[in-house]
C-alpha cells in the first residue's frame, strides 16, 4: 500500500500544474454526494468540469480522449467539502491580533465584506485542503450583524481568483436572551441573567432590516451603504444567516425574518434545533449545525447531544450541514470530515454524513447547481482519498481538484515533517 | 394585669442591676438584687430533663435553683406561669452579630504582597490576629431579630479572611459589651475564602490551602524558634488560637472533606460549618468525625413551568430542593453530632418555618433542641454558663406557651442575662381560625378565616363566594376589624372583644355611619395545603441520593447514605467473561482475535480462546462478537475534575499547591470521558508559572469520593511550564509584573528555585539526623514550596512540563543535566520533532497534542507529525487532551498519527494507553491487556481507531463504570426524576409558596492557561 502512495504522489506532481487538462478517473469507489456510490466508477473532467460520471463494470470510454489518467482502484472519490461559517483566511494565529481580521467595531455592519480581507497565502489553508476540505465560506464574526460572507476556493493566487461565490449572505448573532458573567468565588461561569439590552438588541435589528428594506424599495438617491447591501436579502439573491442556539432564540429569529419576507433564512447554531423542527421544515429553513465535536451545555443533557444532532435533524428531515465555529476555528476546519464521521456513528449513514458537508452544505449556500456532488456539468470540485476520507485513520487526498484545477497537497508541515526526517534519517 | 406593670418595673430596674462596677454613675446608684421567681411551669431543663409544675428562681443575671420543690426567697417577685412553658435560650455558633462592616479594597492590577502595614505576616488573608471581642459593639437591632427566635447567646467572629482570628461568645442582651461578652475568644475561625483580602495569592483553592498548610508549619516553627530571627504578629496571634475549639467553615459537602484532610494532618479537630449538602456524601462525612455547625436555609421552589427555562434548573438543584430539608435528620440518624445555625437563612423569620420544615422530614424535637442549646455549648466550651436551665448558668431562657416547635406555640419573652425581652403579651390570643362572622342588619352568615403569623395576621371575610381582605388589629382581648364589602362604597369597621374560646363580638359602624352588632364564633382550624403531610405524620417522600449528586450520578452499593439502597440481586457481579473478542494488548501478542477475557477482583485473570462459563455466582457474560477490547485510554494531561482553580498563577512558583486536595468527584466531565473509554487521567495544574503545581492521577471512579479516585500507587508529579502562558505574553497589557516576562527570566526562576531546594534539601537532612540522635535540635522552618522542588531533586517527583518552542525544552533538559534531574515528561512539546534526538539522550518522554497549532505565536511551526515522528525517534509518546471535549475522542486523535506520519495501528493506540502508561510511572499496573494487570479496559462497538467507534462498556477496576445500556437508561431516569421534582414544585408554588428563578450554572471547562477569565488556548 505504501508503494502505491508513494507512485501516485509521483504521478500528481506530473499534472499538478496542468490547467485544462483533461482527466479521467479509473475504478475509483465513487461518493456521489446523493446518497449513490459507485463501487467502480469513471469520472471525466474536462475543461474544469466533471463531464462523465459512469459505472465501469457497464460503461466503456475511450480512453484517449483524456490527456490524464488516474488509476484510482480501491481508491475512494469525494465531492470538494465545503466548510460554512469560518474564518479561514481571516486569521492567522489567534493571539496574535495583527494577524486577525475577522471582527470589526460596531453592532451592525452588514456592509463588511469578509472576501477582500481573505489571505488565499495563509499558512491554515493548504493543511486544510490536505483532508478534502476545498470550498468554504468565509465568515466575518461579531456584533449584531457581523457582516458580508463569501464562498471561496481554497486555491488561487488572490482572493478575486479565489472567489466562488462573492457576497453570498449577510451574519446576523441573535440577541442573547440570557447572559451569564464569570463567578470568581464559585470560579464557575455564574448565574445566567434575563439579558435586559435584548429587547433593544431585537429592536435595532428590527429597525435596520425595516430601514433597509424601505430604502431599498424607495427613490432616496443618497447613498447608504448598510442599507444598500442588504439589499440582495430582500430579493433573494442573498442568504441571511441566522446565528443562534437557545430554541427561544431560534424561535425569535424565524418570526423575525418572516416578518421581513427574507427569501432564505438559514440558522447557524441550532443547538436547540432538534427541538423545533417541525417549526424549521415549516418554514423552510434550514440548519448549519453546531461544531460537532463539542460537549452538550446541560449536565443531563444526553452525553453525545451534539454528536447526533446531526441525526436528529436528518431524521426529522430538515435541511443541515456541518460547520467548525469555535475554539481555534480556523485550524481545525481540516477536522470538518471527521466530525461528518462522528456524525455518522451516531445515527447518520456514512453518505448522508457526507452529504452533511458538500450536497447539503452546497444547496444551504446555495452553490448546489454548480458543485456539493459528482455530477455531470458541476465543476470538478473533488478529491480522491486512499480510504474513507470521514474517517481520521484512512482520510489520505492523494489529487484534489478544483475547478478541474489539481491543487498542490504539500503544506509547510509536511516540509518540516520532511526536513526532521531527513536531519534524524528517518526511512 | 398587675403582674405585667410589676414586668415592666422590673426591666427598668434590672438594666440598671447590669450597670458596669468600674463606671461612673450619672446619678442615684440603683442596684438592684431582687430575685425572681418562675412557679407553675413547664421547664425544659435540656433536652433530656423536663420539670412538670416547676419553679425557676433567678437572681442577679443567674439561675438560682431549678426543681420542684423549692422555697421560694423572700422579697421575690413571683410570675406564675401555669400552663407555660420555660426553655433555656438558644444558642447561635455562628453570626457575624455585632461586628464591623467589611470593606473589600480595590483590587486593579498585580498585587503581589500584603498591603496590611506592620510586623504582620506575609499573607493578607491571614487574619490572625484580629479578636472579635475588641471589635464588638452590641446592636440592638441584630439582636432582636434573633432574641425573637429565642436566641440568647451567638458566636460572633469576622467573616474576612482564611484564618479570620478569635471569635467572642456574647449574649443577646442590650446592655453595655463589658457585659454581654461571656466568652471574650470563644473560638478560632478559618475558611478557603480570602475574603477581603486584595493580594493575589492564593487566587484558588488549592492556593487556599497550601496557604492555610504552610501557615501551620510557620507557625510552629515561630513557636520553637528560641533564635527569633524575625517578629510576626500574624503567627503569635495563630500560635495563640490553637487553644480554643477550631471552627472551618466549608461551604461545600467536599470541603468539609478536604478541611478534614488538613486537620488530621496538623493533628486538630475542626467544627464545621457546612451548607446543608452533608446527605450527599453521609457516609464519607460520618468517616470525617468532625462536628458540624448546619445551617437549614432551604432553597425555594424554582420558576419551572416554562419548559425551555427549567432546563436551566440542574437536576442537582431539583434535587437538593426536594432533599435539603432532610439533611439534619440525615446527620441526627448518623450521629453526627451538629448544632443548627441561622446563618445563611436569607430572612431570619424563616427559622421556625424550616426548622419545622426538618422536623416533619424526619429530624427529632429532641435532637433539635440539642442542637441549638447545648450541642453549640459545649462547642464553645460555654456550657456551664448557657444551654441548660441549671443553678449557677445564666438566667438566658425563653417563655412559651408551649411545645416551641409547634407552629401555634407564642414565645411570650426572652430572658438574657436575667433581664426580660418581651416578644408577645402573655395574652395573646391566637385568634387564627374559621369563624361564623355575622354582622349589621342582614343576619345572613358570613365566614371570617384569620391566617397567617400571629405577628403579622391576614384576614377574610368571606360572603358567599366572595372574597374580601380585611385589616385586623388584635391586643390582648381587643379587636378591631376594617374591611369593604364589595358592593358598598366605604369602609365597615367593627371593634369589639374576643375571650379564650376564640368568641368575639362588639360593635360596628357601617359606611353610612349607622351602628350596627357584630359576632364571631370559632368554627375550626385552618388547614393549610402544606399541613396535610405534617398532621398525617407521614415522612414526606423523595428521590434516592445519587452519587455524585448530579446528573448521571446513581445510587452506590458501597454507601448506605441515610436510605440505603438495596441492590437489586440481580445486577451484581463479582467478575466479568467477556467472550468471542478482538483483544488489542498492547503486549508482544499484538491483537488476538475471538478471544475470550476473564476479570475479576478488579484484576485480569486470564485470556483464552475459549474460556467455560465461570462457576462464580456473579460473573457477568459479555458477548464481545465483532467487538474489540482495548486497555483503558490514560489521558497524560486533563484538567477536568478541579474545584474553585485549576491555575495558581500569582507567583512564579507554586510547587505547594496540590491538585489533590481539590479533585472534584462530582464533575459530569468524569463520566462523559467514561463514555468515551477514558479511565485514568493526570489532573495537572495549570501553565501560568514555570513551577506549576503537583499533579493528581485519579481512576475515573465515578461516584467515588475525590480520595478514593485518586491512585494511590502513583509517584508524585509536578507540572512546569514554559513559554507564552508563564511570561504572561496573552494576559493583557496589566500583566507585565510577575518575573518572568522572558524565557531568559524563565531560565533563572528555575535555577534560582533548584538552587534553594538544595541548599533546603541539605538543610532538611541535617535536620532530620540531628532530631535523630541529639532530640533536641534548633527549628526547622518546613518549607512546602521548596520541599516540593526537592522531590524532584530526590527522584520522588516527577515533572510534566508544558513546553512548545525547542529553544526551551532545550534549555530546561540543560538545567536539568546541570543540577541533577531529569524531566519525565514535556507535555504538548509541539516543537519536540525539533530536538528529538537532544529528548532522547537526555531520556525524556513526550505528551503532545495531535493536530493542535496556530492559536498562538509559539505554536507556529507545530506540526501533526510531531507524535509519530517522536515515536519512530524511539521516545515515549502519548497524545493527551487537555480539554474536557477532546478527552472523550482520544482515540480519534490517537488515530490522526496513522494518517499524519503512518504510524501503525497498534502504535497508535498506544498513544494513548500504554505509553501515557509508562509516562506516568503506572504501565506495570495499567496500559495493556495482560493477566494480572488492572482491569482497566474498554468494549468498542468497532475498530478502536476509527472514527465510527463507539464505547459500549468502560471498565475500571473490574467494575463496569460506563454502560451504553445503561447510560440510556440513566437518561430516561434523569428525565423522569426532574419531571417528578418539577410536578411537586410546580404544586408547591400554586400552594403559595414563593419561588426563584432558574438560572444556568455551566461548568467552568479548564485548559491550561485558565485563570479567573478564559484566557486563551494551550
Amino acid at each position: 500500500m505504501k508503494k502505491t502512495i508513494f507512485t501516485l504522489l509521483i504521478t500528481a506532481s506530473l499534472f499538478s500544474n496542468a490547467q485544462n487538462k483533461s482527466i479521467v478517473i479509473l475504478n475509483a469507489v465513487a461518493h456521489i454526494g446523493n446518497d449513490s456510490v459507485i463501487q467502480n466508477s469513471i469520472i471525466g473532467i474536462r475543461n474544469g468540469k466533471i463531464t462523465e460520471v459512469l459505472d465501469a463494470t457497464n460503461a466503456k470510454i475511450e480512453l484517449s480522449n483524456y490527456d490524464e489518467k488516474i488509476e484510482a482502484k480501491g481508491m475512494h472519490v469525494y465531492p470538494a467539502f465545503i466548510a460554512p461559517n469560518s474564518t479561514l483566511g481571516l486569521t492567522e494565529i489567534e493571539a496574535v491580533r495583527a494577524t486577525n481580521d475577522f471582527r470589526d467595531v460596531g453592532s451592525t455592519l452588514p456592509n463588511v465584506r469578509s472576501i477582500i480581507a481573505y489571505n488565499t497565502d495563509s499558512k491554515i489553508i493548504p493543511t486544510v485542503r490536505t483532508n478534502g476540505v476545498l470550498l468554504a465560506q468565509i465568515t466575518p464574526r461579531g456584533g449584531l450583524v457581523s457582516g458580508t460572507s463569501s464562498v471561496m476556493m481554497l486555491n488561487g493566487w488572490n482572493w478575486e481568483d479565489a472567489a466562488y461565490k462573492t457576497d453570498d449572505g449577510i451574519h446576523v448573532n441573535w440577541p442573547k436572551m440570557q447572559t451569564r458573567s464569570w463567578n470568581d468565588n464559585e470560579q464557575t461561569m455564574g448565574a445566567s441573567e434575563k439579558n435586559k439590552e435584548y429587547t433593544k438588541q431585537v429592536n435595532e435589528l428590527k429597525k435596520l432590516f425595516a430601514d433597509a428594506k424601505a430604502h431599498n424599495e424607495s427613490d432616496i438617491s443618497e447613498k447608504n451603504l448598510r442599507f444598500e447591501s442588504m439589499k440582495g436579502i430582500f430579493n433573494g439573491s442573498q442568504n441571511v444567516y441566522i446565528h443562534a442556539n437557545n430554541v427561544k432564540e431560534i424561535t425569535e429569529a424565524i418570526y423575525f425574518s418572516k416578518s421581513y419576507s427574507l427569501k432564505k433564512m438559514v440558522i447557524v447554531g441550532g443547538k436547540d434545533s432538534w427541538m423545533i423542527t417541525d417549526l424549521l421544515k415549516e418554514n423552510n429553513v434550514s440548519v448549519i449545525v453546531n461544531r460537532v465535536h463539542d460537549l452538550p451545555d446541560y449536565a443531563e443533557d444526553d452525553v453525545d447531544l451534539p454528536f447526533k444532532l446531526p441525526a436528529l435533524l436528518q431524521k426529522a428531515e430538515v435541511l443541515f450541514c456541518l460547520n467548525n465555529e469555535g475554539d481555534m476555528e480556523a485550524m481545525g476546519t481540516r477536522n470538518l470530515p471527521f466530525m461528518a464521521g462522528t456524525a455518522a456513528a451516531y445515527g447518520l449513514t456514512k453518505e448522508q454524513a457526507l452529504k452533511s458537508i458538500t450536497i447539503n452544505t452546497a444547496k444551504i449556500l446555495g452553490i448546489d447547481n454548480t458543485t456539493g456532488s459528482i455530477e455531470s456539468g458541476k465543476d470538478a470540485n473533488l478529491f480522491i482519498s486512499t480510504g474513507d476520507a470521514l474517517d481520521m485513520k484512512s482520510n489520505n487526498v492523494q489529487h484534489a481538484f478544483i475547478k478541474g484545477v489539481a491543487i498542490d497537497l504539500n503544506n509547510e508541515q509536511k516540509a518540516l515533517y520532511d526536513k526532521y526526517k531527513k536531519k534524524y534519517d528517518i526511512k | 394585669m398587675k403582674k405585667h406593670i410589676l414586668l415592666f418595673a422590673a426591666f427598668i430596674a434590672s438594666i440598671y442591676a447590669f450597670a458596669q462596677e468600674t463606671y461612673p454613675v450619672n446619678g442615684t446608684t440603683n442596684i438592684n438584687h431582687v430575685a425572681y421567681a418562675f412557679v407553675n411551669a413547664k421547664i425544659i431543663v435540656d433536652a433530656d430533663q423536663t420539670i412538670d409544675n416547676g419553679t425557676l428562681i433567678i437572681q442577679d443575671g443567674l439561675i438560682k435553683a431549678v426543681g420542684t420543690k423549692i422555697n421560694l426567697p423572700k422579697g421575690a417577685v413571683i410570675i406564675d406561669l401555669k400552663g407555660k412553658s420555660i426553655y433555656p435560650s438558644f444558642i447561635d455558633a455562628y453570626t457575624n452579630y455585632g461586628m464591623p462592616e467589611i470593606k473589600k479594597g480595590n483590587s486593579w492590577g498585580v498585587q503581589m504582597n500584603s498591603n496590611i502595614k506592620g510586623a504582620y505576616g506575609w499573607n493578607q488573608s491571614i487574619k490572625a490576629d484580629f479578636e472579635a471581642h475588641k471589635n464588638f459593639v452590641s446592636d440592638s437591632k441584630q439582636a432582636e431579630e434573633l432574641r425573637k427566635l429565642g436566641f440568647g447567646t451567638v458566636l460572633t467572629f469576622q467573616k474576612d479572611g482564611i484564618v479570620r482570628g478569635a471569635a467572642t461568645a456574647v449574649t443577646l442582651a442590650d446592655t453595655k459589651e463589658n457585659n454581654t461578652i461571656i466568652n471574650e475568644k470563644a473560638a478560632a475561625m478559618y475558611s478557603f475564602d480570602k475574603g477581603s483580602s486584595t493580594q493575589d495569592y492564593p487566587s484558588s483553592l488549592m492556593g487556599s490551602i497550601a496557604l492555610l498548610r504552610q501557615t501551620y508549619l510557620d507557625a510552629d516553627w515561630y513557636k520553637k524558634d528560641k533564635t527569633k530571627k524575625e517578629v510576626n504578629i500574624s503567627l503569635d496571634a495563630f500560635n495563640n488560637l490553637q487553644a480554643l475549639p477550631q471552627i472551618f467553615e466549608a461551604n461545600d459537602k467536599l470541603n468539609i472533606l478536604r478541611a478534614d484532610k488538613i486537620a488530621d494532618e496538623f493533628k486538630t479537630n475542626y467544627i464545621i460549618k457546612t451548607n446543608g449538602t452533608e446527605y450527599q456524601r453521609l457516609d464519607d462525612i460520618k468517616a470525617s468525625n468532625c462536628k458540624l455547625i448546619v445551617p437549614i436555609n432551604f432553597p425555594l421552589p424554582y420558576d419551572v413551568e416554562d419548559v425551555y427555562d427549567s432546563r436551566n434548573v440542574s437536576l442537582t438543584e431539583l434535587k437538593h430542593w426536594e432533599m435539603a430539608p432532610v439533611n439534619p435528620f440525615a446527620l441526627e440518624k448518623y450521629f453526627i453530632q451538629f448544632a443548627i445555625t441561622t446563618a445563611d437563612l436569607k430572612e431570619k423569620k424563616d427559622f421556625y418555618k424550616n426548622l419545622r420544615k426538618a422536623i416533619s422530614f424526619g429530624l427529632s424535637e429532641k435532637q433539635a433542641l440539642k442542637s441549638l442549646t447545648t450541642i453549640p455549648a459545649q462547642m464553645l466550651n460555654i456550657a456551664d454558663k448557657t444551654g441548660a436551665l441549671k443553678a449557677g448558668m445564666l438566667a438566658n431562657f425563653i417563655i412559651t406557651s408551649g411545645n416551641v416547635f409547634e407552629e401555634k406555640t407564642i414565645i411570650y419573652e426572652n430572658w438574657i442575662q436575667g433581664n426580660p425581652y418581651k416578644i408577645n403579651e402573655y395574652n395573646t390570643i391566637d385568634a387564627r381560625g374559621l369563624y361564623n362572622f355575622v354582622y349589621g342588619t342582614d343576619r345572613n352568615s358570613k365566614q371570617l378565616k384569620i391566617e397567617g403569623e400571629i405577628e403579622k395576621l391576614k384576614v377574610t371575610v368571606l360572603i358567599d363566594t366572595a372574597k374580601t381582605n380585611a385589616d385586623i388589629s388584635l391586643t390582648g382581648n381587643l379587636v378591631s376589624i376594617s374591611f369593604s364589602q364589595k358592593d358598598i362604597a366605604g369602609v365597615f369597621r367593627l371593634s369589639g372583644n374576643v375571650n379564650a374560646d376564640l368568641k368575639m363580638n362588639g360593635k360596628g359602624q357601617a359606611p353610612d355611619g349607622s351602628w350596627f352588632e357584630w359576632t364571631a364564633t370559632y368554627i375550626n382550624a385552618i388547614v393549610a395545603e402544606t399541613k396535610k403531610d405534617s398532621t398525617k405524620k407521614t415522612q414526606p417522600k423523595f428521590g434516592e441520593i445519587y452519587y455524585p449528586f448530579t446528573a448521571y450520578g446513581k445510587p452506590l452499593d458501597d454507601r448506605e447514605g441515610f436510605s440505603k439502597v438495596v441492590k437489586d440481586f440481580k445486577t451484581r457481579y463479582d467478575a466479568i467473561l467477556i467472550k468471542h473478542v478482538t483483544v488489542w494488548t498492547n503486549e508482544a501478542e499484538g491483537v488476538l482475535k475471538n478471544q475470550d477475557v476473564y476479570i475479576t477482583e478488579g484484576r485480569i485473570v486470564r485470556i483464552a480462546d475459549n474460556i467455560g462459563a465461570p462457576k462464580l455466582a456473579f460473573a457477568k457474560v459479555i458477548d464481545g462478537t465483532g467487538k474489540h477490547l482495548t486497555p483503558g485510554i490514560i489521558d497524560e494531561h486533563s484538567h477536568i475534575a478541579i474545584s474553585a482553580g485549576v491555575n495558581e498563577g500569582t507567583q512564579a512558583s507554586s510547587a505547594e499547591v496540590r491538585i489533590g486536595d481539590v479533585v472534584n468527584s462530582e464533575d459530569v466531565n468524569i463520566y462523559r470521558q467514561l463514555s468515551g473509554g477514558v479511565t485514568m487521567a493526570q489532573l495537572l495544574h495549570g501553565s501560568a508559572n514555570p513551577i506549576g503545581g503537583q499533579s493528581a492521577l485519579i481512576k475515573l471512579r465515578w461516584g467515588k469520593t475525590p480520595e478514593e479516585m485518586k491512585y494511590d500507587k502513583a509517584d508524585g508529579f509536578i507540572k512546569f511550564a514554559l513559554g507564552e502562558n508563564v511570561k504572561q505574553s496573552n494576559w493583557g497589557d496589566m500583566n507585565t509584573i510577575r518575573f518572568p516576562q522572558t524565557r531568559m527570566g524563565v531560565e533563572q526562576v528555575y535555577y534560582d528555585y533548584f538552587t534553594r531546594a538544595k541548599e533546603y534539601d541539605i538543610k532538611q537532612k541535617a535536620f532530620g539526623s540531628q532530631t535523630k540522635t541529639k532530640g533536641e535540635a534548633p527549628a526547622f522552618r518546613r518549607d512546602l514550596e521548596l520541599e516540593a522542588v526537592a522531590e524532584i531533586l530526590n527522584k520522588k517527583r516527577f515533572i510534566t512540563c508544558h513546553s512548545y518552542v525547542q529553544s526551551e525544552i532545550n534549555m530546561l533538559m540543560h538545567v536539568g543535566d546541570s543540577m541533577g534531574f531529569k524531566v519525565n515528561t514535556f507535555t504538548h512539546i509541539l516543537e519536540g520533532y525539533k530536538v528529538a534526538d537532544k529528548m532522547k539522550t537526555h531520556g525524556a518522554g513526550a505528551s503532545t497534542f495531535s493536530d493542535w497549532w496556530a492559536y498562538k505565536m509559539e505554536v507556529k511551526d507545530a506540526i501533526p507529525y510531531n507524535a509519530a515522528l517522536l515515536t519512530q525517534m524511539g521516545i515515549t509518546t502519548a497524545i493527551n487532551s487537555d480539554d474536557a471535549e477532546m478527552g472523550r475522542r482520544l482515540n480519534q486523535e490517537a488515530a490522526k498519527a496513522m494518517k499524519y506520519g503512518e504510524l501503525s495501528e497498534e502504535e497508535a493506540l498506544k498513544l494513548v494507553t500504554l505509553n501515557p502508561a509508562k509516562l506516568l510511572h503506572v504501565d506495570n499496573r495499567v496500559g495493556s491487556i495482560k493477566v494480572g494487570k488492572d482491569a482497566d479496559l474498554v468494549l468498542w462497538s468497532d475498530h478502536p481507531l476509527s472514527v465510527y467507534a463507539k464505547a459500549e462498556k468502560t471498565i475500571v477496576d473490574g467494575k463496569i463504570y460506563f454502560d451504553n445500556e445503561e447510560d440510556s437508561k440513566l437518561r430516561m431516569e434523569i428525565e423522569k426524576e426532574r419531571a417528578r421534582i418539577i410536578q411537586k414544585m410546580i404544586e408547591e408554588k400554586k400552594g403559595g409558596s414563593e419561588t426563584q428563578k432558574p438560572s444556568f450554572k455551566r461548568k467552568k471547562l479548564y485548559e491550561c492557561d485558565s485563570m479567573e477569565h478564559d484566557y486563551m488556548h494551550e
